[in-house]
């Protein structure tokens, strides 16, 4: 465990010391302070624009983060060879994959925190509800993001053990944006009567098998309170349950591969 | 690492994937459909790729909101076909935005007219489909039900059962205004629930008792005033057009709608030029008020839905409600020209031009329907006083009808004309066919509309 530790604190360092990862995450919170003064552009009332769009930016920005921070990670120690010199401590190779990942969720997790603390700021100096319970809900839609993130790293960390970084990035992202859009497809050919049963059929394997990023996308009734939802507790209870589940899997899949390569 | 080690792994893996599968199928994508989806239900029309990009980078409302504001400049130019597209989208993109749905269906159900402001109703079964697709989108708030009602109420005017429908959905949402809640009294009285209509209005009375002595502010006291007004006048028109004496089992022979009063319809249709005709006839009631309805329609009024052929025709109207796709491409290939005939002076008399609009009626077919349909549900009050409120007193020696709406009294005649006639094409050309009523009986009196002398009956006893 505590070679594990050492790792990911490594890894934190190496993440916060990264340009490219801070000038992200500077754009992500420039855009959350200029976001009030967009809402003017629509027509739409300016709570609901503001609430969108800097859940938006926070989801966009985090993404872009968790890939560019994790697809570079083994592949950069192989190129540098500095994985030889961890390897030759008394660390196995799922110990070093499981503290990079966990590095980068802290990473990605001190960056959100941050994200989300201008969000709340930003937003409690522009509503025309300032409570707590109205602030408070704005954190919700990050929290879930957090673990939408995680699992998106873990993605980026099991292909990163045997793709290039590049061919990494375009498969991560892919992957980020067919599993936003599982559930609506999904829902789409079962509500279609006109599809063939086969197809549906397959879209179902295809949804329970593959992660699926959309279940984590809950800012609508955040961005439109109106909206009565059930059970809002479990349901987060679940879809968190749901992405450990799922980064485990990616883990572990990750260890066999890792496992097996020549380094 | 070992094979037993590796062994356990997959044995782990295998475990986590059965239980993330299981998770997502039983428990969470049946309540992300249910809560968390945008679309809270499926819309059968997709984004393009680049629109699809922005709806998942999360910005829906935003692009959403500048369509929006893009859209009122094409309202500001009168640039109508191009706001069409855009209501679309934004819909798609943002199916909370509750104004586009109630400003897209205003606009393309009552928007789209011929150059005699004669509204496009082809387009209606749109508006319509955009509404309820609103109502699944929004079924937290009345505002969608009640643009839907409207609709019926108010477009259609006629298939009173829809309006009140979507009125007691929309009074079943808490966010109601109070105000807007007196309609459904209205609209039961067009469907003949007079007693329904009553209840309602007591009930709102009730309501509007305790919100003065809540808050005494105007508004409250003027829509109990109202409220109150509208059940007086209700309970007298239950007296006097026989309502309650029937209800009661007694006779209404001594009632204003004893005897049924003879409407004496009759009607010729002259076709002048081509697409141009010249509409007369009789209505032998006096005061100002009727409107008789003209529909001049396709006979096979065919439509493509999901790829099977409907015929939506119906006597002087169409099935509405016959698609839940929101189609802004209407049948290009269909016509539907629906006027009203005033009658002044117990005669009708109207030019009807549709040759300046051949897009909105492109006579395509080789059969069509002339349709005069009279409903006295749609009546005004003071015509109602005589007629009652579903036409029990009203009679007409030979078009009289209660099949065409089951269970309504009405006045319909329909006349089938070929498309040779309406473009004075083929045996038609230089001839100006007539189609006429078997009793029409021609006159030599001059009663065009500049020329009528109002014979305006005097209100006292002596009759001088």
């Amino acid at each position: 465990m505590r070679q594990i530790l050492s790792i990911a604190t490594t890894t934190v360092g190496e993440a916060i010391r990264r340009r490219v990862l801070l000038i992200i995450l500077l754009i992500g919170v420039l855009f959350l302070v200029v976001a009030p003064g967009l809402g003017v552009l629509s027509a739409r009332s300016e709570t609901v624009v503001l609430r969108g769009m800097m859940l938006g930016i926070i989801q966009l920005t985090s993404a872009v983060i968790a890939i560019v921070l994790t697809v570079y990670m083994i592949p950069n120690e192989i190129e540098r060879r500095t994985i030889y010199t961890i390897l030759s401590k008394p660390v196995q190779r799922w110990q070093f994959l499981i503290g990079k990942y966990l590095g980068a969720v802290f990473s990605l997790g001190l960056m959100m925190a941050l994200m989300t603390a201008v969000l709340v700021f930003v937003f409690w100096l522009q509503a025309s509800d300032q409570s707590l319970a109205a602030v408070g809900a704005m954190v919700k839609a990050p929290t879930m993001y957090f673990v939408q993130m995680s699992l998106l790293a873990a993605v980026a960390i099991f292909f990163s053990t045997f793709v290039a970084p590049l061919v990494n990035f375009f498969l991560t992202g892919g992957m980020y944006l067919l599993g936003s859009l599982f559930n609506p497809f999904f829902q789409t050919l079962q509500e279609n009567q006109g599809t063939h049963p086969v197809t549906k059929a397959f879209a179902g394997i295809v949804n329970t098998i593959l992660p699926n990023f959309a279940n984590y996308n809950v800012q609508n009734p955040i961005i439109n309170p109106t909206q009565v939802i059930q059970n809002e507790s479990r349901y987060y209870l679940e879809v968190t349950f749901y992405g450990l589940f799922y980064i485990g899997i990616l883990l572990v899949a990750g260890i066999l591969i890792f496992d097996r390569r020549e380094v | 690492m070992r094979r037993n080690n590796k062994s356990n792994l997959i044995g782990v893996g295998v475990f986590f994937l059965l239980c993330a599968g299981l998770l997502q199928r039983l428990a969470i994508y049946p309540t992300w459909t249910r809560d968390y989806n945008k679309s809270r239900t499926q819309i059968n029309t997709s984004l393009d790729p680049q629109q699809m990009m922005f709806a998942l980078a999360g910005f829906r409302e935003m692009l959403a909101g500048i369509l929006w504001v893009r859209a009122d400049a094409f309202f500001d130019t009168g640039n109508y076909d191009a706001i069409l597209p855009i209501i679309r989208l934004v819909t798609l993109l943002d199916p909370q935005q509750i104004d586009v749905y109630a400003t897209g269906m205003w606009h393309i159900g009552y928007n789209f007219t011929d150059e005699e402001q004669r509204s496009d109703r082809r387009y209606i079964p749109s508006a319509l489909a955009l509404g309820k697709e609103g109502c699944r989108q929004n079924p937290e708030t009345y505002e969608m039900f009640f643009e839907t009602g409207w609709m019926w109420y108010h477009k259609i005017d006629d298939d009173y059962p829809e309006a009140v429908k979507y009125f007691i959905e929309a009074q079943q949402r808490p966010d109601m205004i109070p105000a807007r809640k007196n309609l459904l009294m209205m609209a039961y009285q067009r469907n003949f629930q007079i007693d329904d209509a009553l209840n309602m209005g007591f009930k709102l009375y009730d309501d509007a008792l305790k919100r003065v002595e809540e808050d005494g502010a105007s508004g409250n006291k003027q829509n109990r005033d109202t409220l109150e007004n509208n059940i007086d006048t209700m309970l007298v028109r239950m007296v006097q057009r026989g309502y309650v004496a029937e209800k009661a089992g007694r006779s209404t022979a001594k009632y204003d709608i004893s005897p049924p009063f003879d409407v004496g319809f009759s009607a010729k249709v002259t076709v002048l030029e081509p697409m141009v005709l010249r509409v007369e006839g009789t209505w032998n009631v006096r005061p100002v008020g009727t409107r008789v309805r003209i529909v001049l329609r396709d006979k096979d009024y065919t439509v493509v839905d999901h790829g099977v052929t409907k015929n939506i025709g119906r006597p002087a109207g169409m099935d509405w409600d016959f698609s839940n796709d929101v189609n802004l491409d209407p049948p290009r290939d269909k016509t539907f020209m629906q006027d009203q005939l005033f009658v002044k002076n117990t005669r009708f008399n109207k030019k009807i031009d549709m040759s300046k609009d051949p897009p909105m009626y492109p006579f395509t077919s080789d059969k069509y329907l002339i349709e005069f349909y009279y409903n006295p549900r749609s009546a005004p009050p003071h015509i109602q006083d005589k007629f009652g409120w579903n036409g029990e007193g009203m009679t007409d020696k030979h078009f009289l009808n209660d099949k065409v709406r089951p269970g309504q009294k009405c006045i319909y005649y329909a006349m089938e004309v070929p498309r040779d006639a309406i473009l004075l094409h083929g045996q038609y050309q230089d001839k100006h066919p007539v189609f006429k009523t078997p009793n029409y009986v021609e006159t030599k009196q001059d009663y065009n509309q500049d020329q009528i002398l109002l014979d305006i009956p005097s209100l006292r006893a002596s009759g001088k």
